[in-house]
């Protein structure tokens, strides 16, 4: 199995998150994450989707299907080592009194994670990087009770120079300032 | 790098056609009325309801720009509004209410896209405050209908409609036609618009750009395939019809002299009596087509899609052949067949392009082996299909029969079955856009409503349904329909008794084992004339051309009922799962 990210460039309707998972669903493909917002132009949403699959081929026919989605501006399928990606995990730290203290210096300087919110009895701890790093740091903390973990799901941008610009040239859409 | 599919722009907006309707402010409904005028539509199938009355209460004020035709159930709509753009090329148009309204439509939609037939569905919904309650005749038609439209829209504001069907229309044309659907709230109907009524015709989109001129690389070596191949064989599919590329697929064929067979859907593009023409392709096609596809070097696929009742076992389908591929739709590209050389683009543009690039040849051996199969496939099954020896009148009898009296120049509309696969094996068509059927979907009770919407579209053709008497009595409401319109519709039912095709597989494929096929069917020419539609039963081989004499010399719909052989199979056959070079001639 091999991970797949799929950008999807889409106008910003009501329903194209339907439009869009409705095709993985039909071919009876799982999506591991999927994340999406707008993007530097208003109006566009960027879908990041995540799927494993044994046959690249059947991910082109998939993307290729995608395309066909009226408000679908562009779809790009990538290979990990064609894009820079990340998520941001969450997790919710049981820190009862009595209880052995949470190292902060390894969290910080060695996982490179930190304390966003602290209670009397539990910490929040943020933790930005790939699936794996996560999951190290996951491995890490476990000891401590985790009372709650959630990731984000990935964010990714292809390493390629082009620009949404070069695939959409005729789009008159607002920029941000 | 990845991979991607993003396409450029290749169709530049032109002047819009801007039609300005009175100053003063109108509601929805009327705009939606008007721009359907605008964008040339004359005639809706329709069916009136509930959240839909305020389109109704318009739509009166205009019955002498739009003839609104009155159906019996939704989904003969759907399918009248099919049977008229296939053979107009134009966009059919539903009009109908929410709830049971709009998932009547459901199957026709479904048939629509599988067949890339333009049609644009007007719905009705509840009104915006009351969505998502559960209030009387609401449904999620939106989410329903998302695998099955090319595009679907919600409008809950009036200043939107005439923006909308104006996409509509130039989505559901355009590129590979599909259906469209706009599901109207009842408000946005009443309330007035804000500003002036304007319709601007849609010629281009932001996201959405189906290529029509192909690449030249892409032309180039497609070319250089068709001119290296030593047994180049074309194939035929809807792609033909949808591009009107009948004239420019002749001047190629007889530049290239390449024999050429059809799918089903691209049955009639070229003349049976062509001589380049060898026949139809896949499960129920003739012997030599499929046969040779397994020996050919080269398939040049036009506008199809490599169906699996086109290719059986698809590892073993053409294996030893290189393919170029022209479509429309770049998702069709590799999906079923690798392509060696895609071109994408328009079928009418692309052999257009392609004629300058190609070399003459002549390929009289290649063809002439095709011809040692027909002689095979005459002998044993088309013979004996259409001169028997049985007591009870063949299908093929029937269907030749016809052509024969019609010069091959009707417009026939098959529903599915049996009756559907015999009546593309045994009538000679002449004439471009002469076979309707519901070929991907294989949606029985097609043919009622579809033959209905066909004789809309092409009233000076004469139309002919050909259909079996299980799928009659899926639709058969809608002899109401013509009944009503009084246009002059020949209906043929070929009454076996059985739901044929599912008997011949548990016949052939479920020893015998005779599930639920045998049906006792009502006298369907009472039915008929209850509807005020004239007709009789044929019974005997001797009053067959009196009784399609009848039926022809009438000016009225006629019903036709032929009590055929009870127990008859169509070969030659490619069962599924089999090779197409293994097909059975019995």
């Amino acid at each position: 199995m091999t991970s797949y990210t799929i950008c999807v460039f889409t106008e910003n309707t009501i329903g194209i998150l339907n439009k869009i998972t409705t095709i993985f669903t039909r071919r009876r493909i799982n999506i591991d994450s999927l994340t999406v917002s707008e993007t530097e132009r208003k109006g566009i949403s960027r879908f990041t989707i995540v799927i494993r699959h044994e046959s690249r081929d059947a991910v082109e026919k998939l993307v290729r299907q995608i395309r066909k989605i009226i408000e679908v501006l562009a779809v790009f399928g990538y290979l990990n080592e064609d894009i820079a990606y990340n998520e941001i995990a969450l997790f919710k730290v049981s820190t009862p009194i009595g209880a052995k203290p949470l190292d902060i210096e390894t969290i910080n300087k060695t996982y490179k994670a930190w304390v966003v919110y602290w209670h009397l009895t539990y910490v929040i701890i943020q933790k930005t990087g790939t699936e794996e790093e996560i999951f190290e740091f996951f491995d890490y903390i476990k000891p401590h009770e985790i009372l709650e973990f959630v990731r984000s799901g990935r964010v990714a941008v292809s390493k390629s120079p082009q620009t949404l610009v070069d695939y959409l040239p005729e789009a008159e859409w607002e920029y941000y300032q | 790098m990845g991979f991607n599919e993003n396409q450029t722009a290749t169709i530049q907006g032109s002047e819009p056609v801007v039609s300005v309707a009175k100053p003063e402010l109108i509601n929805g409904s009327h705009a939606v009325i008007q721009s359907l005028i605008a964008e040339g539509v004359k005639t809706i199938f329709g069916y009136p309801g509930g959240a839909i009355m305020p389109v109704y209460d318009a739509i009166y004020d205009y019955q002498d720009q739009v003839n609104h035709i009155l159906v019996r159930h939704e989904q003969g709509a759907a399918h009248a509004a099919e049977g008229f753009a296939r053979i107009t090329g134009e966009v059919g148009v539903c009009l109908v209410t929410s709830g049971p309204g709009a998932t009547n439509l459901v199957t026709g939609i479904a048939d629509a896209i599988i067949d890339s037939t333009p049609m644009v569905c007007i719905i009705g919904q509840v009104a915006s405050h009351l969505l998502g309650t559960d209030a009387f005749q609401e449904t999620d038609v939106m989410g329903i209908t998302i695998p099955i439209t090319k595009w679907n829209y919600q409008v809950t504001n009036a200043d939107e409609i005439p923006e909308i069907i104006a996409k509509a229309f130039y989505i559901a044309k355009s590129g590979r036609p599909g259906p469209v659907l706009i599901d109207i709230t009842k408000d946005a109907q009443q309330k007035l618009m804000t500003k002036p009524f304007v319709h601007k015709k849609v010629e281009t989109l932001l996201s959405y750009h189906p290529r029509m001129a192909p690449k030249e690389e892409q032309l180039a070596a497609a070319a250089k395939l068709i001119n290296q191949a030593k047994r180049p064989f074309l194939f035929v599919g809807h792609g033909v019809q949808i591009a009107g590329a009948e004239q420019e697929l002749i001047r190629f064929v007889e530049k290239t002299d390449i024999p050429v067979a059809s799918t089903l859907l691209g049955l009639s593009s070229m003349s049976v009596d062509h001589p380049n023409y060898v026949g139809w392709l896949g499960m129920h096609g003739n012997y030599g087509t499929n046969v040779l596809t397994n020996q050919c070097d080269l398939i040049i696929a036009v506008g199809m899609r490599f169906d699996d009742r086109v290719t059986g076992d698809l590892s073993r389908y053409a294996k030893q052949a290189k393919v170029v591929h022209i479509e429309i739709d770049p998702a069709e590209i590799d999906k079923i067949m690798k392509a060696d050389a895609p071109v994408v683009g328009d079928a009418k543009i692309a052999l257009e392009l392609l004629l300058p690039l190609v070399n003459e040849n002549n390929h009289e051996a290649w063809k002439a082996e095709f011809k040692k199969y027909d002689a095979i496939e005459d002998q044993k099954i088309t013979q004996p299909e259409l001169a028997p020896t049985t007591e009870k009148i063949k299908m093929a009898e029937v269907i030749r029969t016809l052509s024969d009296k019609t010069k091959g120049e009707a417009v026939i509309v098959a529903d599915v079955g049996q009756h559907q696969m015999m009546a593309a094996r045994y009538y000679q068509f002449k004439k471009p856009s002469s076979y309707i059927t519901s070929g991907g979907l294989g949606t029985m009770g097609y043919a009622l409503p579809a033959s209905f919407g066909a004789k809309v579209g092409a009233p000076d053709r004469e139309v002919v349904a050909i259909i079996g008497d299980g799928c009659f009595q899926m639709t058969i409401q809608e002899l109401g329909t013509i009944a009503q319109s009084g246009l002059p519709v020949k209906i043929i039912i070929l009454n076996n008794n059985f739901l044929g095709m599912v008997r011949q597989w548990q016949q052939l494929f479920h020893q015998k084992r005779y599930s639920f096929v045998e049906l006792q069917n009502p006298d369907f020419i009472t039915i008929a004339k209850g509807f005020g539609i004239d007709g009789h039963t044929c019974a005997k081989r001797e009053d067959l051309h009196a009784s399609l004499d009848t039926m022809l010399a009438s000016d009225k719909p006629y019903l036709l009922e032929v009590l055929v052989e009870k127990e008859e199979n169509v070969f030659p056959m490619v069962p599924t799962g089999a090779c197409v070079a293994d097909i059975r001639l019995e």
